[in-house]
């Protein structure tokens, strides 16, 4: 009768415990993503409601001018993704297992690591561009000086250059925080694994392929997931420097970019279009949702196999 | 409970009671005396210069004014939100035509009559239509300045050139772009770089390819297309210039490329009036001059790209609106705006009015005589997408030679044709 009693105590302080936290949850995250899904299927006329849509806004997407766009800044997204996945990871994995392996003044170099992350994004992207300025820029003034002039490009100008630039500087700016995860993760290996391969003759690159590596799957999975919803709502750094119209000709433009500019509009191009970037919305949050869930799933079982 | 108990109780209700009645007294007799109405704009760099004015309206009327400016880009959004959340500012600056008609269209602004504010009888109607509802036409602000297109030059660096004769018209103007390059002189400031400049670009030399205010209204009567022959010529007379832009255009953004001429490192800038307060916070003594772009066939007709720069409004839900009102009148004043001619480089909508900046008087000059709209600023902001957000990063593929200016002339009249039923199926 006792231990109910306590039972009860303890769910309803849980229940206190937990209230703020629901809340918090409710009020910004789940009234704000079911209000912007009714958004989607209603007529608006600039910031006022209209008449019941059904699926017009969803159908006015996929449908000359805006599926194009769709489509283009889709693939940036899925580009973006593999870029930053496949370069800021293996250099993540890299620094970390540098850290792992080098005690001395590990501290020093975490921090080092890390500190582009702490910056203001805004700062970042104008540190860069003026880097990269084709005219002042210390990047092409380089190359020009040590007659590299084929190498100086107008690296945020030119629609080839453009993407992979800004992948650049995302990884110059988050590298240290996969580093940071990926450096836990080996520090939660436990030595008994590590010492009884090295008993057995393992060279140590036979024990960061076979066992280190291995057992870095459940960090692995978190940085995935991460970098995934991350790229696939890519805004801040291709709006600092490309502007809401993703320049130079869309080559940066991404959905989260394309979902700014149809529901606020933009200040030299005009008007807005809240219900198509709404329906934009709903599928930036499907494809976020879904993609996450089952990369998680997918990414936890092989956890087990390792 | 002792004595001293009950004296300090006593003492503590009658000074939760003072409190309760005095206070409020107090508070509500202040708010009376001293009005502060609330005045944003997206012009952070004009700070010291409505501060100044509002001291002054402070000194004739005792209402005070806050001005407080955002980002430029994020305005849009910040005035929206405030004001779709039923609060924003007592005063605000707005963009025109199609830039805010959603917000006035939705009652957010109150409705401004002759009576309320007189300048607004002396205002072109042209310009008035700028901070009209799109949908039930009534006057929502005050639109304080014309903005003007056109080419500014360098004269030390034309003189420099061997440049004595302005060029008139086309053919004209790129022989002395050839020659200043000869020169071994960046002819053209502009970079492909900013998109809305290449809009800004376009709109000075469009009118004279396709005809001005005829083939607008014909447009916009939907009596003509924009795969017009002469609308697509209008799109290939900027292209031909973008070889005479500095090395590495697509890189340049906004600032770098005005800076480029402020510093007299490039002949041209093709741009508006409101470009030569930066190029002078740049370079003071830079000497500027001005002439409208040029005509499409020696001895053709020259035009002058006007459109109405923004407006001031009054929020409908303001609770201070006999003062916002009269702070409305401040700012159409001929003494305000004469004040922000001289030091912001507007040209005011009303006349007696000249700008003590040469290149900005001789603009103010040719207004009334080759004035035409800016055709897709003014005619064409009012749905999604708008022939602006087609023709910016358009501009940008043709100059990366991935798409050719009759593809672009299509791809705007499809665009536009989606939501503006004139031009719809043809």
């Amino acid at each position: 009768m006792a231990k109910q009693g306590l039972k009860r105590q303890q769910n309803r302080m849980a229940a206190v415990l937990l209230l703020p936290g629901l809340l918090t949850v409710l009020v910004f995250t789940s009234i704000p993503a079911l209000t912007t899904l009714s958004y989607a299927f209603f007529h608006w006329q600039g910031f006022q409601r209209g008449s019941f849509a059904g699926l017009e806004n969803f159908r006015r997407l996929f449908a000359f001018p805006f599926k194009d766009q769709l489509l283009m800044a889709f693939r940036h997204n899925i580009l973006v993704f593999v870029g930053i996945y496949i370069v800021q990871t293996s250099i993540g994995i890299l620094l970390a297992y540098a850290l792992f392996k080098a005690p001395r003044g590990q501290r020093f170099f975490r921090t080092v690591a890390f500190f582009p992350v702490i910056f203001s994004l805004v700062i970042v992207g104008y540190m860069w561009q003026s880097i990269l300025n084709p005219f002042y820029g210390p990047v092409n003034y380089i190359f020009h000086a040590i007659h590299w002039d084929f190498a100086a490009q107008t690296w945020l100008g030119n629609t080839s250059t453009a993407l992979p630039t800004l992948v650049f500087i995302n990884l110059w700016r988050w590298v240290g925080f996969p580093t940071i995860i990926f450096l836990a993760g080996f520090n939660a290996i436990s030595t008994d694994y590590v010492e009884a391969a090295r008993i057995d003759g393992a060279t140590e690159g036979q024990i960061f392929r076979k066992i280190l590596l291995p057992l870095l799957a459940p960090s692995m999975t978190i940085v995935t997931i991460l970098t995934f919803i991350g790229a696939f709502e890519w805004f801040d750094l291709p709006y600092v420097l490309g502007g809401s119209s993703g320049g130079p000709a869309g080559a940066t433009d991404t959905l989260a970019l394309m979902f700014y500019r149809l529901s606020f509009g933009s200040v030299d191009s005009g008007a807005n279009q809240i219900g198509i970037g709404s329906a934009l919305g709903v599928i930036i949050f499907a494809v976020v949702g879904v993609g996450a869930t089952y990369g998680s799933k997918f990414l936890r079982a092989r956890e087990v196999e390792a | 409970m002792t004595k001293m108990q009950r004296s300090l109780r006593g003492l503590l209700a009658a000074a939760i009671a003072a409190t309760t009645i005095v206070v409020p007294a107090v508070v509500s007799s202040s708010a009376h005396a001293a009005v502060e109405l609330s005045f944003w704009s997206w012009r952070p760099e004009d700070k010291a210069f409505y501060e100044a004015e509002a001291a002054m309206f402070l000194k004739s009327t005792g209402i005070s004014v806050k001005f407080t400016p955002y980002v430029a880009t994020d305005y849009n959004a910040t005035l929206a939100t405030a004001l779709t959340a039923g609060k924003g500012p007592d005063v605000m600056q707005i963009r025109a035509y199609g830039g805010m008609a959603n917000l006035s269209d939705a009652g957010n602004f109150l409705a401004l009559t002759t009576k309320d504010v007189p300048a607004l009888a002396k205002v072109a109607p042209g310009m008035l239509a700028g901070a009209q509802g799109y949908t039930d036409k009534q006057q929502f602000g005050f639109p304080y300045s014309t903005s003007v297109l056109g080419v500014m030059y360098n004269p030390d660096l034309l003189s420099k050139a061997g440049v004595t004769v302005m060029p008139t018209s086309m053919s004209s103007f790129l022989s002395v772009l050839q020659k200043v390059k000869a020169a071994g002189i960046t002819p053209l400031g502009n970079g492909t770089g900013y998109a809305p400049g290449l809009e800004q670009m376009w709109g000075a030399l469009a009118p004279a390819y396709y005809g001005g205010s005829s083939f607008f209204n014909d447009l916009v009567a939907g009596k003509k297309t924009f795969t017009d022959t002469a609308f697509v010529a209008s799109l290939k007379a900027e292209t031909d210039l973008y070889k005479y832009m500095p090395a590495g255009a697509s890189g340049l953004d906004y600032n770098t490329a005005r800076g480029l001429f402020a510093n007299g490192k490039a002949a041209f800038y093709i741009g508006g009036n409101y470009e030569i307060s930066y190029f002078r916070s740049l370079n003071p003594n830079l000497k500027v001059g001005w002439f409208p772009g040029p005509a499409a066939t020696v001895g053709g007709r020259r035009y002058v790209t006007t459109w109405a720069d923004g407006a001031f409004a009054v929020n409908a839900k303001t609770s201070h609106k006999a003062e916002a009102i009269k702070f409305l009148n401040f700012l159409s004043s001929k003494a305000f705006l004469t004040a922000a001619a001289n030091q912001l480089g507007w040209i005011p909508p009303l006349s007696g009015i000249t700008s003590s900046e040469p290149a900005i008087a001789q603009m103010q000059q040719k207004i009334p005589t080759m004035g035409t709209p800016f055709l897709t600023l003014v005619g064409f902001r009012y749905g999604t997408p708008t022939s602006s957000s087609i023709m910016q990063p358009g501009f940008q593929k043709v100059a990366a030679g991935t798409q050719t200016v009759a593809e672009l002339a299509k791809t705007i009249q499809d665009g536009v044709a989606t939501w503006y039923k004139p031009l719809a199926g043809k």
